[in-house]
Order: C-alpha cells, then structure tokens, then sequence
C-alpha cells in the first residue's frame, strides 16, 4: 500500500477515504482478502505453480472480457461471445489440418471473427437494433450453424503443430502460460487505449451520453461498430486458445461463457448503463471470480457450490456498489 | 442529463397513455399485422410441401409445444413491459420440476406438490423482485446471478433425475391428459394467457405496468408505488414458471436437474419477436401469442420437412432479428 502513504502526503481532505472509494482499489482489496483466506485454508494454494495455473485459466474470460467490458463502456451489450467461441474454432481447425500452418489457421480465425463483429456491429449502430436482441439473434444463429456444421461432433485437430499445442501448455521462462501472456498484453494495450488515446476517451463519451458525444462531433455509429469488432476479436483470440486447450473444435465450446465473462465484467464495477468503469476492475473481477472457484475446489466443495456463490457474490458486489453510487449522489 | 432520452421517455408515455390511438395503431400497420401475415404464409408453406401440417394429431403436437412457453412468455410480457427482463426462468423451471415431483413422492398429493412448485417459483420471483427494486441491481445482472445460483442449486438438490413414484393419474394428466381434444397443458395457457391479456389490456393495474415501463419517474411522482408495480411483475413471471415447470415434470414423468437450458431465451425471443420493447411501455400480449406461435410453427415444419432439427436454433436467431429490424423501419416510416 505505498500508493496511500504518497496520496496521503499531499494532505488533502481524508484521502484514505477517497483512495478506498475507488473501485479499483475495494476490488484489489477483496482480491488480497480472497488470496490471504485460501493461503491460509487451502494447501499448495499459495504455490508458484497453483498461482500461474489460475492466471493461465482466467485468461480466457480476461481476454474476452476486455471486449465485454469496452462494449458495455459504449453503452451496449454483446452477449454472442461464447457461441461465437464454436464458431471460430472450426475454421481454424479445419484451415490447420489441411494446411498444416498454424498462422493460416489463425488468420482464417481472425477473418471469420471479424465478419461477426462487423455484423454485430452493422446491425447495432447503423441499422439500430437493441444490441441484446442483435447479439442474442447471432448467439442462436452461431451456435445452430456449428451444431449444423459439424453434426454435433468434435473436430479434432490433426495437424497437432507444436506451436498450436504451446498455446495451452507452453509458458513464458518455464512459469507463465503463454495464454496469460497474451492476455497481460492484450490487457495493457487495451487499458492504454481506454485511457489515454482519443478513440478510448471517445467511447466514454459516446456510453456516458450519446447524444452530447454526438453534438461533440463525434460518429457515436462508427465508434460502436468499432467497438463490436474488437469484441469479436478478442472473442476470436479466447476462441483459439480455448481450441489449443481441448485440442478440437468442440460444438459446445463457450456454453455460458457470456454470463461468466459478463458476470466478471459487472463485478469489476463497468456499468450496464455505459460509460463507467475500467478494463483493469473487469480484470480485477475476472482475477477474483476465478481465484475463488480454485479456491473452493481446494477446500473440497462441489462445482455447484462455486456457481450458487459465485451468483450471490455477482449480486452483492452490484448491490454495494449501487448503493454507494447512490450515497455518493446524495440519495 | 441528456435532452435527447428524457424526451423520448416523454413521448414513449404519451403513447402509452393515449388508449385511443394505441388501439387505431394496433389494428392498422402494427407488428402483429406483419407476424399474423408470416404466420400464414408459414402456414401455408409448410401445408403445401408437407400435407400432414395439417392432420388434428399434428396441430394438437404444435400447441402443445407452444403451452409451456406460453405460460412463461405471459408473465414475461408483463416484466418487460415494466422495462425489466427475467434471465432466471430456464434454471427455475428445472429446479421447480424437481421439487415439485419430490414433494408430489413424498406427500401423494398434487395440491401439495403443485403448492410447493407456485411457492418456489413465487420465491425466486419475488427474490428477483427485490434485488432488482430494493437494492437496485440492473435486472439482467441480478437474474444471472439467480440463474447462477438456481443451476448449482438444482444439482446440490438432486444429482440425478427425481422419478416419479407415485404415478397419480391427476398429475400424469396435467401433461398428458385431455379435456375432449384439447391438450390439458394448452387449456391451462389458454386461461393465464387470457388472464394476463385481461389484466394488461383492461384493468388499471394494466395500464400502469405500461406507464412504469415508459417513465418510471413520472409514475413515481404522481403517487404510484413503481417499485411494487414491478414487484408484482417479477413474482407473476416467477408463478408461471411454477405452473410450467409442473407441466413439464409431467410431461416428462421425472424432475429433470438439466430440463429448461436455454428456455428463457426461448421465452424472450417469443416476446421480443411479438413487438414488445426490452426498454419497456411498449408491447402486447396477443403479438406475444403470434411470437410464440411464429417459432413453434418453424420448429414443426423443420421437423416435418425432415429438414436437420439444429436448424432449429439458426433460424429463430434470423427471425428475431429480422422482424426487429421491420419493427424499426416501419416505425421510422411512421415518424415520417
């Protein structure tokens, strides 16, 4: 905590309390108290190697969740992140196996997420349709083209290139997975885009209010097209690294995927309502949800119990943090 | 805050509270023309390529289908009427089946086992109810969480199947039964979806379900508790899920933990594509009615035609978002 003892130096009204009135750090907090409880209840929890393993499992819902997050940042929705998950594992299965070139296979990936980007996008902001009801149409669509696609069996991946199988068992120095690399860089990238370059500010703007963004001159339509594009990208990363993990294209990748990654992304304070919060409370609320369910699987209690209160949990934090909004606007 | 979305709340409410022109409206050139036109034409289509569309045993199929998420689908209409949605009922709809058939086992009563079910299925309505309008979590948000929590639950609940012991002939009926050749399930939507209809369309409350959903604040300042509007919409929506998941845990003989995946979607496809608004004040129930029938149309003429059933999800996802789109030109022709 050096962060307090700088801010507090500066002697302005009780900064302890602004500090902690700041979503990042109440999330950082409860993310310390989760650690601190399963190093203490939980055996090997507290280990290099059970640490990097969490980091390497959260970084599906992180990756997709900066999209998430940057979607609701504007002011919509996208909920076709875990069907679309199916969808871009079988060109990139299918490209790979016939070609034996991994890059091939990703680029195909990408070129097939892109397309549903920029129809989630298009149909969103220039023809106007609820982003729910859009994202909630081609979730069906996607996932009813796969099961069509493959008769609902796996495609396995012939090709088994050592470069595609090191993006789930590979680690950076031997510690960290690949794929939690990817999502640390992916993350800062993104983060310093958010924060400090016009087109992140632009999407505060366009989420915290359409119509004053639009006076301001800027193109609410092509920033929310954008928005659903990187989406879908990002969605496509998770995709090929979910597709290296189970080693096939699998009909029921991604089931549920949305609520996990859009559960994540509320928790981490980004608002429903558009324009409030950061990428780094989404990863936060990503880090905490999946922490806690290695946690619990530590202690020994079923799956079903992480789910009963991993929703609790997703109730609670959205209730406190509606009430201290609240509170904060005086009533 | 912004000009632009208080003005269209504004006008959203005179819509709302303008019977007149809503009804003119409703007759002429509204979504429900539009879905009762593809209705035929799907009728039509199917009957022509495939003639046993037509056969009694058939439509009596097709309307059994439609019962369940009808039920659902009436008492959904009304929460997103009031701008608030329900993602909780496919997880509920299990879980209450399953209860419901273990406390049926257990007591050899159907007034029991059907009082537990209303009782759960109420709870976690009013449960919703309260998170939603006391701690003001956005609906979507909280019914996810429910949803989380109902999935795990069911399987804390029971991990296999909860069989039915009893076979009581009034329960197996509630399903599978008849009242001359009408389905009993279809008689039960028949009366909640007339029920609803009623409520909705001609009874103060009714209209202020409209009015909460259209301008929630401007109901608040004229005295009326929103909250408890909403409320009530939550625990209906959570009262018709008891009442299908009963029907579905007869219809199946057993309370199955992994009944109901994806249902809720289901349900709000078939309101959405029945002209009511996600962002409440607009919508009706006999365009809900037409919804309903619309996808169950297209799952049975999927399944005549012999055509591959996954179809089944591809093209309701098409047709949600192609009737929206024809919602959002012909309102802006309108404006015109």
């Amino acid at each position: 905590m050096s962060l307090a003892s700088t801010t507090s130096t500066k002697a302005q009204p009780s900064p302890l309390a602004r500090l902690f009135a700041r979503q990042e750090v109440a999330l950082l907090v409860c993310l310390v108290l989760v650690l601190a409880f399963f190093s203490v209840t939980v055996d090997n929890f507290f280990s290099v190697r059970n640490l990097t393993n969490v980091l390497g499992q959260a970084s599906l819902p992180l990756i997709a969740g900066i999209g998430c997050a940057i979607v609701f940042i504007s002011g919509e929705v996208d909920i076709s992140i875990g069907s679309l998950l199916a969808t871009i594992a079988l060109p990139l299965i299918i490209i790979m196996n016939d070609t034996n070139s991994l890059l091939l296979g990703i680029g195909g990936a990408l070129l097939f997420g892109l397309i549903i980007g920029v129809v989630n996008g298009y149909l969103t902001a220039y023809a106007g349709i609820n982003s729910l009801i859009v994202t909630l149409g081609t979730m069906f669509i996607m996932r009813g083209g796969v099961y069509l696609y493959t008769g609902q069996r796996a495609i396995p991946d012939d090709a088994s290139l050592d470069s595609f199988i090191a993006l789930s068992d590979g680690r950076l120095f031997n510690v960290l997975p690949y794929s939690a690399v990817i999502a640390i860089v992916l993350l800062a990238v993104f983060a310093y885009m958010m924060q400090h370059r016009p087109f992140g500010r632009q999407i505060y703007a366009v989420g915290g209010n359409q119509e004053v963004a639009r006076l301001a001159g800027y193109d609410v339509r092509r920033v929310k097209f954008i928005c659903f594009i990187i989406s879908a990208l990002l969605a496509t990363v998770a995709g090929i690294i979910l597709a290296a993990r189970v080693g096939s294209a699998q009909h029921t990748a991604g089931l549920n995927f949305e609520f996990q990654v859009v559960a994540a992304t509320v928790l981490g304070g980004v608002s429903l309502a558009g324009g409030i919060g950061s990428l780094t409370g989404m990863a936060l609320g990503v880090l905490i949800l999946q922490f806690l369910s290695n946690g619990l699987r530590g202690l020994g209690l079923p799956t079903e119990w992480q789910l009963v209160i991993t929703g609790m949990i997703i109730i609670a934090a959205v209730a406190l943090d509606e009430a201290k909004r609240r509170r904060a606007n005086g009533g | 805050m912004a000009i632009g979305p208080e003005w269209t709340e504004m006008s959203e409410l005179t819509h709302a509270s303008a019977p007149k022109r809503f009804i003119g409206g409703q007759l002429l050139g509204s979504s429900q023309l539009v879905l009762g036109v593809i209705l035929a034409v799907l009728c039509i289509a199917i009957s022509i390529a495939a003639p046993q569309f037509y056969s009694e045993a058939n439509i009596i199929a097709i309307l059994r289908q439609c019962a369940l998420v009808l039920i659902v689908a009436s008492g959904m209409t009304m929460l997103i009427i009031t701008a608030e949605v329900d993602l909780s009922v496919g997880a509920s709809l299990a879980f209450v089946g399953c209860i419901g058939m273990a406390v049926l086992n257990s007591t050899h009563s159907l007034a029991l086992g059907m009082l537990a079910a209303l009782a759960f299925a109420g709870g976690v309505g009013l449960f919703n109810g309260l998170v939603v309008t006391r701690l003001r979590v956005n609906s979507l948000i909280a019914t996810i969480g429910t949803m989380m929590m109902l999935q795990g639950g069911v399987y804390l609940f029971t991990r296999e199947a909860v069989q039915n012991h009893n076979q009581l002939a009034s329960f197996t009926d509630l399903g599978a039964g008849y009242v001359g050749a009408v389905p009993v399930p279809v008689i039960l939507a028949a009366l909640i979806f007339v029920v609803a209809y009623v409520t909705l369309r001609f009874t103060t409350l009714g209209r202020y379900l409209y009015a909460v959903g259209a301008n929630e604040k401007a109901v608040r300042l004229s005295g009326l508790r929103s909250e408890r509007l909403k409320l009530f919409a939550f625990v209906v929506t959570g009262l018709c899920v008891g009442v299908a998941g009963m029907i579905l845990s007869s219809l199946m003989n057993a309370g199955q933990p992994t009944a109901g995946r994806g249902f809720e979607l289901t349900v709000i496809a078939a309101v959405i594509l029945g002209g009511t608004s996600l962002l409440g004040g607009r919508g009706s129930l006999f365009g809900t009615l037409l919804g309903v029938l619309v996808l169950k149309v297209i799952d049975n003429g999927i399944i005549i035609l012999g055509l591959n059933q996954d179809l089944q999800m591809v093209v309701p996802g098409v047709v949600i978002i192609l009737a929206t789109y024809l919602d959002i030109i012909r309102n802006r022709a309108n404006v015109r």
